[in-house]
């Protein structure tokens, strides 16, 4: 019994609960590196984390899940949002009650792997090959791999084409901040708005952030460069100049999409997982990439999630050889392709992306996105949420600022601390 | 009619500035997603499709919560309607401790409480049942009814008390019969609230009951709508109109109740 | 006028009072039976979270450390840490006015409702006052959004209504103003509460008193003074202790509408952030959001502490 036990134990002793009694008993996992795929076979019941509650039992999503399960196994599936599940998730592996298959937001990969939650992509029999190297990123840790992304989304600029026509806006026209600026007040002058995006507090705002970030040609290991600060300045002025809604700065993605919805604004910044929703909007819906500051196509960060294995302490080799069939049945073979159409994904696989622009003219636009897409984590690594946080901070506070250029400046200056 | 009738107006227009954020659900849940932040104050872009959905998928989850509501209530009044009228009219040794973990037990947030019962709930098996929920969900109750029926019942008086002494009934029925009736006011408005946060509890159900399947209360069942990248407002707002329904018609009945209680004037017998 | 000093002295009881009180026999072992459900509960279902999250706020935890153990002990560092955060102050700050002003309006807002029902005979009074607790019957995630497009600077409806006298639409939930707003939502989700609690109160309230006070020739404003507040007393401190210590730890409405950005970070919505990762701190720190939760902990002990007395001072 480890000094940890033990003092659990005391813990629980203080609590007079004969439930944590018993967890003193054995209960205590010791996760470890034992345990493989290879060795295990599937057990009846295998237990499967996802993070798409909105996909309900029944639904097309949960019944291609359930499909997966091998011979003489049901698969038990339930979600939660992503980072209740990646809560969840750590909980679980304490208590030693993983589930087999968890599908985990890829910028959650490196810390996951740093808090020793993750079997290794080969001890749970998962195949990587063929996936493309900038999706893997966040995956790879210390030259390791843990699990597998099976699809990717991205950002792009979605546009009303109906309220650019009447305001003779030509959507081509816009390749830099510039054009994008003046294409907004042109649509302004004719009465329309500006643009929507999430500029809301946390992980979410910060990926919509991160283009403009890195456009202006800013980098991660100093959020308070000049180049930040512009980034920084375009958004600002957006709220500024009313070009964007003040509500920005709470809007979450959904949010901003209900706002685009309206037909009132001339662009928004949003994902790929809206490009089938955009298609039965009330207007003409197109897209175009996000623009780098001084022209050309800005680098969108990686979205999508990794399908892994949880740490298990107990019949390892069996919770893994479950992962290894479930994770395979996913990612590979025609399956592949009906993986990501259900979810609105762009497959994190060469060959299935070309699949599938070629069924659908919807992903044509996505596709340069997916593939110029950075990692969030490649960087940095663990330290990536420290550095989201502050950048986090920083745009709250450049969004209220509303233009004012001090502020701004002082907002990415002070980033940091918790 | 008295010469008080102009109160009417009054109340309903105090009910009707309370109640207006309700207003304003049930017009988002029959109006179609690209114009609920449009802003109109009625449902120019009507849809009942939002219902129509929720009439699907969600009426397991509202039997559900029901059941967890009045499961701990019962629970609730159980552990702290005895243990209240021992505080407020005995002596008890140690009372003032028990009155102050009371207050600290109040304190600790929920989500400190769910990682701990998780680990409680793991080892002895009742992860995701609804026996589980029910006894997380009354914690939240349990030092709130007693820090509240004690206040009441020390309010009885004590000759009421002392007559039925006299009589020589023992305590359990001076409580049963006498201090329970009397108390009837406070213990609804306890059962009411133990209700209510039980109904509107999220935290437990989303740690303790993530796997219960369908047996897991409507706060669950709403998250079905909210995805990692897209929330459907339209079908929560109409859930949340349905799901009040059942438990809005609770609450007038109950209060119904507590008006005829006064009526009978139990007090001051 | 007999039954007015009974009940006045009967009221407000102490512990004092009970334990000086010539035991009789059994009572005592009778006592312990009534209590012991209670007793089992409590140390049942909250002695080991809190000592946990007691001995997470002395050692330095993190997601590994949480899952495999072998966090370091590390004294009173974490609490140093966050008394030394920067914001620290700003953060009680505002978590004072925030309780500060929701109990104010709430408790005000709750008596005036209440008293108003309670006096009464009016045919709608019975179902007003149940509709009156509908708001809590909706999942907080609904109402709080419903608050939020209320309260969108661009195109919500406060802002149309103030624009009908006049005024110039408020970034309701900007950096600044953001506390302000989170106060309105709660104190309409905090008014059920006062009003149900109150309400009960008045009842309990012998109705001979207010004959015999306006056979006296006393006005309504009068007994309302003289009969209604005195008598409120015992429930009145009872709902603001209760209102105090719910509003303490309110973190959910707060989180829905601004994610505690701006002024509506309280310490509540803080501890709350840094235990599940969201939000602004985005890193999990559960060593951090346990010792904030210990300081609320014993803000919410020493008002326990101010009622107790409060119960005994109007018992003399």
């Amino acid at each position: 019994m480890t000094n940890t036990t033990l003092r659990r134990c005391l813990a629980a002793g203080a609590a007079l609960t004969m439930g944590a009694l018993g967890a003193c008993s054995g209960g205590t996992p010791e996760p470890g590196e034992s345990g493989d795929a290879s060795e295990g076979s599937t057990t009846a019941e295998i237990v499967f984390w996802d993070p798409y509650p909105q996909h309900a039992d029944g639904s097309a999503w949960d019944a291609h899940v359930k499909s997966c399960a091998p011979e003489g196994s049901t698969i038990v599936r339930t979600s939660a949002p992503q980072t209740d599940l990646f809560n969840q998730l750590t909980t679980a592996v304490k208590e030693g009650g993983a589930p087999d298959v968890v599908l985990l937001d890829n910028p959650m990969m490196p810390e996951a792997v740093g808090a020793g939650m993750l079997a290794t992509a080969a001890q749970a029999g998962i195949d990587t090959s063929g996936v493309d190297e900038n999706l893997m990123g966040p995956g790879v840790v210390d030259g390791t791999a843990y699990g597998v992304p099976f699809g990717s989304n991205a950002l792009g600029l979605y546009y009303n084409a109906d309220l650019l026509a009447e305001a003779g806006v030509d959507p081509a026209s816009v390749t830099d901040w510039d054009s994008l600026n003046a294409a907004m007040a042109q649509v302004v002058a004719d009465g329309g708005k500006g643009i929507t995006f999430s500029g809301v507090t946390g992980e979410e705002g910060v990926f919509q952030f991160l283009p403009w970030f890195w456009g202006a040609g800013a980098d991660l290991s100093d959020i308070s460069s000049d180049e930040a600060v512009a980034a920084g300045q375009l958004l600002s002025d957006w709220i500024g100049e009313g070009l964007a809604p003040k509500s920005a700065a709470t809007d979450n993605q959904s949010a901003a999409w209900d706002l685009f919805l309206t037909g009132e604004y001339a662009f928004a910044e949003n994902g790929s997982w809206f490009a089938a929703a955009a298609a039965e909007a009330n207007f003409e819906v197109g897209v175009i990439p996000i623009p780098t500051r001084g022209g050309g196509v800005a680098p969108v960060p990686t979205g999508g999630e990794f399908a892994v294995a949880p740490i298990q302490s107990e019949n390892a080799s069996d919770h893994y050889a479950n992962a290894a069939s479930v994770i395979a049945c996913l990612t590979e073979g025609e399956a592949a392709f009906q993986t990501n159409e259900t979810l609105g994904y762009l497959s994190a696989k060469p060959d299935v992306r070309a699949e599938q622009a070629a069924q659908s003219p919807l992903w044509e636009p996505w596709i340069a996105a997916v593939e110029g897409a950075q990692g969030r984590t490649t960087d940095l690594g663990s330290e990536y949420v420290d550095a989201s946080a502050s950048l986090s901070g920083a745009i709250q506070a450049a969004l209220n600022a509303a233009g004012d250029q001090a502020a701004v400046e002082a907002a990415f200056q002070d980033a940091g601390g918790f | 009619m008295s010469r008080t009738w102009w109160k009417n107006p009054i109340a309903l227009a105090m009910t009707a500035l309370m109640l207006f954020p309700l207003y304003w659900m049930l017009n988002v849940s029959f109006t179609k997603r690209e114009s609920i932040r449009g802003g109109d104050l009625v449902p120019v872009d009507f849809t009942v499709d939002h219902y129509a959905v929720v009439f699907r998928d969600q009426l397991p989850y509202l039997g559900t919560s029901l059941l967890i509501g009045t499961g701990t209530v019962v629970l609730t009044l159980a552990i702290a309607a005895p243990a209240s009228f021992a505080l407020a009219s005995m002596a008890v040794p140690g009372r003032r401790s028990i009155g102050f973990a009371l207050i600290v037990a109040q304190m600790v947030p929920a989500v400190v409480m769910s990682l701990g019962l998780y680990s409680i709930y793991n080892t002895v098996g009742l992860l995701d049942t609804l026996p589980g929920l029910i006894l997380a969900d009354s914690t939240i109750a349990v030092p709130f009814a007693v820090l509240l029926l004690t206040a009441f019942m020390a309010g009885i008086p004590r000759e009421l008390l002392q007559a039925a002494q006299i009589d020589g009934a023992s305590h359990w029925r001076t409580f049963r019969s006498i201090v329970l009736p009397v108390s009837r006011n406070a213990i609804i408005t306890s059962a009411l609230f133990a209700f209510l946060w039980a109904w509107s509890d999220f935290i437990f159900a989303s740690t303790l009951n993530r796997e219960g399947g369908l047996l897991r209360p409507i706060t669950m069942g709403i998250y079905n709508y909210i995805g990692a990248q897209n929330q459907e407002w339209g079908p929560m707002m109409a859930t949340a109109v349905v799901a009040s329904i059942p438990a809005a018609v609770l609450l007038v009945v109950a209060q119904k109740y507590v008006a005829a209680g006064v009526t009978a004037g139990a007090v001051k017998n | 006028m007999t039954t007015l000093t009974t009940r006045t002295a009967a009221a407000p009881t102490t512990p004092e009072r009970a334990t000086v009180k010539p035991k009789r026999r059994g009572a005592h072992w009778a006592a312990i039976a009534f209590v012991i459900p209670l007793v089992l509960y409590l140390l049942l279902f909250y002695a080991y979270p809190l000592v946990q999250n007691l001995t997470m706020s002395l050692h330095r935890f993190d997601r590994g450390t949480f899952i495999n153990g072998g966090a370091p002990f590390v004294g009173l560092e974490i609490y140093r840490d966050v008394f030394d955060h920067p914001q620290f102050w700003t953060i009680v700050w505002q978590t004072t006015v925030f309780t500060a002003v929701s109990l104010a309006f709430q408790y005000l807002i709750g008596l005036t409702i209440a008293v108003f029902f309670h006096r009464g005979g009016f045919r709608l009074a019975a179902p007003l006052r149940g509709m009156f607790l509908v708001p809590w019957l909706l999942p907080i995630i609904v109402s709080g959004t419903t608050w939020q497009w209320m309260m969108n600077p661009d195109a919500g409806l406060l802002n149309s209504f103030l624009g009908l006298f006049g005024a110039d639409p408020v970034w309701w939930l900007s950096a600044d103003n953001a506390l302000m707003s989170v106060a309105i939502a709660n104190i309409w989700l905090g008014i059920p509460f006062n009003l149900v609690i109150l309400y009960s109160g008045l009842q309990g309230i012998p109705k001979e008193l207010y004959e015999a006070a306006s056979m006296d020739g006393a006005t309504p404003w009068q007994q309302f003074w003289r009969i209604t507040l005195p008598m409120l007393r015992p429930v009145t401190l009872i709902t603001l202790l209760l209102g105090l210590v719910y509003t303490l730890k309110v973190v959910d409405i707060i989180w829905i509408m601004s994610m505690g950005t701006g002024t509506s970070q309280t310490l509540a919505t803080w501890a709350y952030g840094m235990s599940v990762g969201k939000g602004a701190s985005g890193v999990i720190r559960y060593s951090e959001a346990s010792a904030v939760g210990t300081i609320l902990l014993l803000a919410a002990l020493a008002f326990g502490l101010i009622y107790i007395a409060a119960q005994r001072k109007q018992e003399h």
